[in-house]
């Protein structure tokens, strides 16, 4: 909390950022220890950013900041200012599964899925990166998100799935 | 006989694609209806939940394992602009209940009968580290952490006590009013176990620790409670499992009865794997401060309070476990002793100590057992349920006493396995313990791992050549195949037997025995789709989708004409819900009785409509038919028809009784109230580990495994669950502990401390699945959903015992989890 001279409280102190979430710029006043996390989840109501951990091990909040992984949780929002920032609700806007999301879905590679749309994330990094990664390659792609559910099996065909899908559709596009 | 077949994974098994009427989709891998929502982020789960005007709440915990709460100053918490309520134990012990434990009485060797107790905030004395001892509402989360770091907690700091074995010597007492650590145990011998070890040619002992584990799921737990005013009642939206069931732990220690607190769970729940029927306490405090301050209260414990004081611990167990054999191979006796650290407080799973009798002696046939336990509290997080539900551990036991039992009297450990085996002209097996496995080819399991470890030997991981060239480099190959068993569908009645009297059990009758059925309603809607709804909770189980396909089938229409909701605690009947791999069993049941009673009702209402008999029209592909002159309704037809009438015929409910229920050969089992599982899944795992002997860390290269849950009704679904439970069971066995210092101190707050199984940590799982229905089910399922952790820190243990054998160590992995510093002090104590 902050305090004038007089020793008063005045409220906490407060920062005016703006930030582009999923293409649409968001202006608001924010304290600078709110986390990117939780501006994005309560001020932007982009409840696919799930918070599971609050210390970069789960991976839950992995959203692309500036077309970079980060984890939401790990950050403030005040170091967004004039980012761009997309989240799970931005992949496709209406409200048919990005192809990502569609191999996720086929090769059942959720259950709970509270940690899904990190590693759908994630996985969108790796295979900007790389649209054919090695089963290696996968492993330290997706080595800072935790699954407590699938034992991983299925998010490795997901991942597989999902890169020949990007490649076709990038190829029919040619 | 059970037969080998290939699961169907088809993955691109659309909903649509297949036609009503003449495929199946029970039995094929459809995809779930759950994902959609969840992958785009539409999903809510409890921390997506905030209503208008809701307030947040932060606790004060304790730093201290054990200290008396001299005083607390709650006045500049008070003064913070944007705090808005404090409470402490002096504010709710006027007004509020303790919370229900699952021992409320201790009886001393005096015959005294204490009490033990247990509010929702410490009040005198401080029990264990992060136990709450104020909660504050504020604002927001950030600012209710503010104010709760401004209330002042003076404690004097008392001895504590950490270890279960320890505690037993009662030096430092958890609970002085009763008087010892001790508060329950039990010796049940089996047989004639006496006889059998005095005559048994050898009799073989070991020792063996299983570390603190629990599911950590990755969503923590939630809580937004409403208190109403004018109803005096509560709303409570949380993540808590089995909400029909174990809310009596929410109402009762409000002191309200069951129908004016509402305990509604969402469609997603982040995982639970059974660790969440304990967060009861967060209910009670958010309830508590919603009336206080007539406004709705959130609560959502984050990471480190998840993992140092959530009250989510599991089973923490020192075992002395002996074993009589004779020469030829024949188990003869078992001695299993125990104690299990329990922490501050006993809470509703003591019944984990319990729940391994229904798989006492696991595949093998053994007469003559004894099974003692000893249920200590120290100053440590209370336990809670986790998947397995306190089986794990006993099946890890039993499996390292048979491997070190058979090289003692110098027989291959699988042969003496083989030797013991229940074969499949024995089922129904009776246990000792009364409980019965319902069908099953054991040794055939063991014969197909067998052929797979033989490819592996020939050319593959373990073929001579490589497991020589990798000992050279100080790597250490091996595998130990072992036969499982996993007991399904949980019931109810045993569940007091720590609270009975035991000599009473001796002639109780059958009559007084009550099973929990499942519930499950359906209702016609004005378009001809059906809306199902279950009583039961969802943690990423897929109830929806089996529920879907198991009720198009029996309806003969599509998948995607029916949706299935969810029902609160009031509006469902108090049924036992998602425990104990009971869902596939139960859900199917009685998604198939609905299904029949809903036809039944459509037939009745076309034939009315016609004015003929209902033995003159006939159910087929979503519509009702006159046989004699093919007039068809539809069911929208038949909705519209029904909305006419005074009492719906359309909207209908079924109980799906318990497999046992009015099974004569559970009747001991019932009456004696010792655990009753009515399916036994089964399997036979082979993990390929290497043990690195310079750094002690384990590595495993490939697991194998050949299951077999009776009736698969959505294959992909089953392989799910079998990949998540393994990778759990692998996490068990290398990675996962709650270590304390001896003054209680939790050394695993964070995630960095607490290793959860990573992409990188778990190997391919290689599964075949054999199909051997269960007699006693309505669709021959058996449970499936406990199964990998059940067995999979067993058969890793055996695999690592194997791979240092050729070192000479007597069974290095005798703690759970085997971790690196604890295989190195042994080789190295042996070099």
């Amino acid at each position: 909390m902050s305090t004038d001279s007089t020793g008063e409280y005045d409220g906490p102190v407060t920062e005016e950022i703006t930030v582009t979430v999923n293409g649409r710029a968001v202006t608001a006043t924010v304290e600078p220890r709110l986390k990117l996390s939780d501006f994005l989840r309560d001020v932007c109501g982009l409840h696919g950013v799930r918070v599971g951990c609050e210390h970069g091990v789960c991976g839950a909040c992995t959203v692309q900041q500036d077309d970079r992984t980060v984890k939401s949780c790990l950050s403030y929002a005040v170091q967004a200012d004039g980012a761009a920032i997309e989240t799970v609700e931005g992949l496709d806007d209406d409200g048919s599964l990005h192809p990502i999301q569609e191999a996720f879905h086929e090769t059942h590679a959720l259950q709970c899925g509270f940690c899904t749309s990190g590693f759908v994330m994630a996985t969108k990094e790796l295979l900007e990166e790389n649209p054919d990664p090695t089963r290696e390659e996968i492993q330290t792609g997706l080595a800072g998100n935790i699954c407590r559910c699938t034992g991983y099996q299925n998010i490795y065909d997901a991942v597989e799935r999902a890169g020949e899908k990007l490649t076709a559709e990038t190829g029919s596009e040619e | 006989m059970s037969r080998s077949q290939p699961p169907e994974t088809g993955v691109d098994a659309d909903a649509e694609s297949i036609d009503a009427g003449t495929e199946s989709f029970t039995g094929t891998g459809l995809p779930r209806v759950e994902d959609h929502r969840i992958l785009t982020g539409e999903a809510e789960y409890v921390h997506d939940i905030t209503p208008d005007r809701c307030l947040h709440m932060a606790l004060v915990r304790s730093m201290h394992a054990h200290a008396d709460i001299v005083s607390i100053d709650t006045s500049d918490a008070e003064a913070h602009p944007e705090c808005e309520l404090v409470i402490t134990a002096d504010d709710i012990e006027a007004e509020y209940n303790p919370m229900p434990t699952g021992i409320p009485k201790v009886e001393t060797d005096g015959g005294d009968v204490r009490r033990l107790e247990e509010w929702s905030l410490a009040g005198e004395t401080a029990r264990f580290v992060g136990e709450p001892v104020a909660a504050v509402v504020a604002t927001n989360r950030y600012v209710a952490e503010d104010a709760a770091d401004l209330v002042d907690v003076e404690y004097d700091p008392k001895p504590a006590v950490a270890d279960g074995l320890a505690a037993r010597e009662d030096e430092v007492v958890v609970h002085e009013s009763v008087g010892t650590n001790v508060v329950d145990g039990e010796r049940i011998a089996f047989g004639d176990p006496d006889a059998a070890f005095e005559d048994a040619d050898h009799v073989v002992t070991g020792e063996y620790s299983w570390g603190r584990i629990s599911g950590v799921p990755l969503e923590t737990a939630g809580v937004v409670a409403s208190y109403d005013e004018e109803t005096d009642s509560f709303d409570i939206d949380c993540n808590i499992q089995l909400h029909t069931l174990v809310d009596d732990t929410i109402y009762e220690t409000l002191g309200y009865d069951a129908d004016d607190v509402r305990v509604s769970v969402p469609a997603d729940v982040g995982g639970s794997y059974g660790t969440k029927i304990a967060i009861h306490r967060y209910c009670c405090l958010a309830a508590m401060a919603s009336k206080e301050l007539e406004r709705p209260v959130k609560f959502v414990e984050d990471r480190i309070e998840n993992l140092q004081g959530g009250d989510v611990h599991c089973s923490d167990r020192e075992y002395e476990v002996r074993m009589a054999v004779d020469d030829d191979g024949t188990m003869r006796g078992l001695d299993v002793w125990f104690v299990d650290d329990f922490g501050a407080f006993p809470r509703y799973p003591v019944n984990q100590v319990l729940k391994p009798l229904s798989v006492l002696t696991n595949s093998y046939e053994i007469d003559d057992v004894v099974y003692e336990y000893e249920l200590a509290l120290t100053n440590k997080t209370s336990q809670t349920a986790y998947r397995g539900f306190g089986v794990d551990p006993h099946i890890y036991a039993l499996e390292m006493i048979v491997d070190e039992a058979a090289r003692e009297i110098g027989m291959d450990p699988t042969e003496f396995r083989r030797r013991n085996l229940i074969e499949p002209e024995q089922m129904p097996y009776t246990l000792p313990s009364k409980n019965v496995y319902d069908s099953g080819d054991y040794p055939a399991t063991l014969d197909r791992i067998e052929e797979i470890i033989d490819d592996e030997r020939d050319g593959g991981l373990l073929d001579p050549a490589v497991v020589e060239a990798k000992r050279e480099q100080g790597k250490y190959r091996g595998v130990q195949p072992s036969v499982i068993i996993e007991p399904g569908v949980s019931g109810s009645d045993w569940t007091d037997r720590q609270r009975s009297d035991r000599d009473e059990l001796e002639d109780r009758s059958r009559g007084e025995v009550e099973e929990l059925p499942e519930h499950l309603r359906a209702e016609l809607r004005p378009d001809g789709t059906v809306r199902a709804f279950l009583a039961t909770d969802s943690s990423g189980q897929g109830h929806q989708t089996l529920v879907s396909q198991l009720l198009a089938d029996e309806l003969e229409i599509l998948p995607s004409d029916i949706d299935v909701d969810y029902l609160d605690s009031v509006d469902a009947p108090t049924e036992y819900g998602s425990a104990a791999s009971r869902m596939a069993v139960m859900l199917s049941g009685a998604t198939v009785g609905v299904a029949r009673r809903l036809i039944d009702r459509a037939e009745e209402l076309a034939a009315e409509s016609w004015e003929c008999a209902t033995d003159d029209v006939t159910y087929r592909d979503g519509v009702v038919e006159r046989v004699d002159t093919g007039e068809t309704r539809s069911l929208a037809e038949l909705a519209e028809l029904d909305a006419g009438r005074d009492e719906r015929l359309t909207s209908v409910s079924y109980d799906y009784d318990h497999p046992a229920t009015d099974r004569a050969e559970f009747d001991e089992a019932f009456t004696k109230k010792y655990p009753v599982y009515p399916t036994a899944a089964f399997g036979a795992n082979a993990p390929i580990v290497e043990v690195d002997v310079e750094t002690g860390e384990v590595e495993i290269l490939t697991f194998h495994t050949v299951r077999d849950c009776g009736t698969m009704l959505n294959p992909t679904i089953v392989e799910g669950q079998a990949h998540g439970g393994i990778a759990q069971g692998i996490g068990a066995a290398l990675l996962e502990e709650f270590g304390y210092e001896d003054d209680g101190q939790p050394q695993a707050i964070t995630l960095f401390d607490y290793l959860l199984p990573s992409i990188e940590t778990i190997p391919e799982i290689e599964m075949e699945h054999t199909v051997t229905p269960s007699p006693y089910t309505e669709t021959g399922a058996k449970g499936v959903g406990e199964g990998g952790m059940i067995d999979a820190p067993a058969s890793i243990a055996t695999s690592i015992n194997a791979a240092l054998e050729p070192l000479g160590l007597d069974e290095p992995a005798d703690r759970i989890p085997v971790a690196p510093d604890h295989l190195l002090r042994q080789v190295r104590d042996r070099e």
